[in-house]
């Protein structure tokens, strides 16, 4: 039985990675996510486990792939900016395979925005972010409870794929203060890590150890092209096994709400008001923003179903979304510009999502 | 006869108090019955006699919301 | 005329300068912050040297960025840390304009120590000003790179511990040991004499870039009373008992010419 607190998604991301054994954390402040820094700040020292706050975004990310390079679990946080500013290392870690757990409080943008929430770094997050071929894992907490869970989940993929995986949060659910069942969750053994660095000593056969993001320059594989085989053939193992989604009450519906953080709760409320007035209309929930459900989107299309996409951007997940249909359905958008009103503190509201939902019946 | 003249802009000030400390005379007093809009605690000039207009007040003043004068009367010819 | 038959005359002798702009929806910061004192020294000082019309100020993310509505200056608001970089670029393309950055501590000895080091080893003709209040600010009081040893900010709850952490750094007296540095001084405005002085290291900086002479730098040690949990006249007594004697007062380097 875990402890239960009445605690916010920023705090309960703490608590999540603490439970996954995180050894280390690194950050900087920037709203809206000081209270995940401060809490480590409070809490990881007297745990005797690693804080450090970085002089910059730059210096959290590579600290973060210099712990990751000795296999201890790691993590940073940051927000829209600075998560910008993280993306060459981003990559450099895809290339040289390190287990690593980077949560986005998303903000406004472009540029400094906002310090208040929207969800414009879906596309980023979802593509790598940087640049070259590679993919995070993307999951998106919608509500304090999977900030928990879903850093304790991102841990365990992360050393499961030896992959960046990132957490994606917005100001909205690191700000929302829930109950929250604070558990230990036991995920299956991961890779042991013997490539990781810990000093000749350490090595069972004492020979050196390399962490380096070339790919093939040291031999870690045999050719430039050996090594975006094993990418790719990573990508598709995630894909196939790592998809997680929500299907609230979409098994029998004619039009598919398709939404992730904030504005999926906003979407199932707004599912509910439909219901009760007897429109068949469902939520697909992103968990993760990657892999995508394409799959699950393409055989709604098939069956005729139309999708409406509830997102705080001028559109990303409706690109996804219109990809996956293939063609063969319609595909509509509650975006940004549908807010309550006009200011940063304007959100996508559920009465204007069941407008939408009236409007294309 | 006024030496000097301090005129407080009560809508930019914030009762910071940097004033009342500063004032060399002690002419400027945070009474606690007057607030603005934004809920500050405004200053009072309840010494205007002892102003010698050396404008520290108006120096010291974050929100800049201080003017002061220099008062000089003269016969008229 | 009064009943006395004398003519009563009012002469302004201190009031906002023309350049600090009245700000019609309410003054935005913090009762008791030194950043819009900072913002009238610069304003006076610019004023005097006639200036007004040909400077273009950079700032950064933080408290500075609301000196765009303070200051009726061009104006850039930059990444954070990165204002030596735009200045340098600015001040190239611009070289008969005075072009000077305001930066908090956090914004230039963390994230700009980059920017900073990159500017003063090219002795960039720029001015650069920072603000030294011991926390990062607008994100709501965290251990800078100034914060005093024993501090408590809400990342070192149990105060700034040198073991971990290290000790404050001197913005001030490290750039004063750049050749490409012309000027380096620290002022603060905690007392009307301390005011005066102040104001003077900034007119001073200023006149060093219009000299040519090199990178010109004034470290100010401002009340931050919301982020201290102090009021305004509690933490004028921070900085005189706990600032000052950690951060001298004072000019660091004043050269005519560098060769």
């Amino acid at each position: 039985m875990g402890k239960r607190m009445f605690i916010e998604g920023n705090v309960a991301i703490g608590f999540g990675a603490a439970n996954a054994d995180c050894q280390a954390f690194f950050g900087y402040p920037i709203t809206p996510q000081n209270e995940i820094i401060e809490w480590f700040a409070r809490e990881f020292p007297k745990m005797g486990r690693i804080f450090v706050q970085t002089q910059s975004e730059l210096g959290s990310i590579n600290m973060l792939y210099g712990a990751a390079a000795t296999g201890i679990r790691a993590m940073t946080s940051t927000s829209s900016p600075g998560w910008s500013l993280m993306q060459e290392t981003v990559s450099d870690m895809a290339n040289a395979e390190l287990p690593c757990v980077i949560v986005n409080v998303q903000r406004g943008g472009p540029g400094g925005g906002p310090i208040r929430h929207a969800q414009m770094d879906y596309l980023q997050c979802t593509r790598g972010g940087g640049h070259g071929d590679y993919r995070n894992i993307v999951l998106a907490p919608a509500s304090a409870q999977e900030c928990c869970d879903l850093m304790q989940l991102a841990f365990y993929l992360a050393d499961k794929y030896r992959n960046p995986v990132v957490v994606m949060s917005d100001a909205i659910i690191g700000r929302l203060r829930e109950t929250v069942e604070v558990e230990r969750i036991e995920f299956g053994p991961v890779p042991d890590k013997d490539w990781a660095v810990k000093g000749k000593a350490n090595h069972k056969d004492g020979k050196r150890r390399l962490v380096e993001h070339s790919g093939d320059l040291f031999g870690r594989y045999p050719s430039y092209q050996a090594l975006l085989q094993r990418l790719q053939q990573k990508i598709r193992q995630m894909q196939e096994s790592e998809l997680r989604y929500e299907d609230y009450e979409a098994e029998d519906a004619k039009l598919i709400l398709v939404a992730y953080g904030y504005t999926a709760r906003v979407a199932k409320e707004a599912v509910n008001i439909a219901r009760a007035e007897g429109i068949k209309t469902g939520l697909i929930r992103l968990i993760t923003a990657w892999p995508f459900p394409h799959q699950v989107i393409r055989e709604k299309a098939v069956r005729g179903c139309k999708f409406l996409v509830v997102e705080d951007s001028l559109g990303q997940v409706v690109e996804d979304v219109r990809c996956a249909v293939e063609g063969r359905a319609e595909v509509h958008l509650v975006g940004i510009l549908d807010r309550h009103i006009p200011t940063d503190g304007g959100m996508i509201l559920p009465d204007k999502v069941f407008d939408k939902i009236k409007e294309i019946q | 006869m006024l030496k000097g003249e301090v005129v407080i802009d009560e809508e930019q000030c914030q009762g910071c108090g940097y004033c009342v400390k500063f004032c060399s005379r002690q002419c400027i007093v945070i009474a606690g019955d007057k607030f603005n809009k934004q809920g500050f605690l405004l200053p009072s000039v309840v010494k205007p006699e002892e102003c010698s207009a050396c404008g520290i007040c108006a120096w010291m003043c974050p929100a800049a919301a201080i003017e002061v004068y220099k008062v000089s009367s003269k016969a008229q010819v | 005329m009064n009943e006395e038959g004398k003519v009563v005359t009012k002469q302004m002798i201190a009031g906002r300068p023309k350049l600090l702009v009245r700000q019609t929806a309410g003054f935005v910061y913090c009762p008791g912050c030194h950043e819009p004192v900072t913002a009238r020294a610069i304003a006076e000082a610019l004023d005097e040297i006639g200036m007004g019309d040909r400077t273009i100020g950079v700032f950064d993310i933080g408290c500075n960025s609301f000196l765009l509505g303070l200051l009726d200056i061009d104006a850039i608001l930059t990444p954070h840390g990165r204002p030596p970089d735009m200045a340098t670029a600015v001040k190239r393309v611009h070289p008969d304009n005075i072009v000077f950055t305001v930066q908090g501590d956090g914004g230039l000895l963390s994230i700009g120590a980059d920017p900073l080091l990159g500017a003063l080893t090219r002795a960039e003709k720029i001015t650069i000003i920072m603000l030294n209040n011991a926390v990062y600010g607008t994100t709501g009081g965290q251990m800078a790179p100034t914060s005093l040893v024993g501090q408590k900010t809400t990342t070192t709850p149990q105060g700034r511990d040198m073991t971990q952490t290290g000790f404050p750094a001197h913005a001030a007296e490290m750039i004063a040991t750049f050749k490409g540095a012309a000027y380096s001084a620290r002022g603060a405005f905690n007392t009307p004499a301390n005011y005066q002085r102040t104001r003077r290291y900034i007119k001073t900086a200023f006149q060093k870039q219009m000299n040519k002479v090199g990178l010109s730098f004034v470290e100010v040690l401002c009340a931050c009373p919301a982020n201290w949990r102090l009021s305004p006249t509690e933490s004028l007594k921070w900085i005189e008992e706990k600032m000052i004697p950690e951060f001298p007062l004072g000019e660091f380097k004043n050269v005519a010419k560098i060769e």
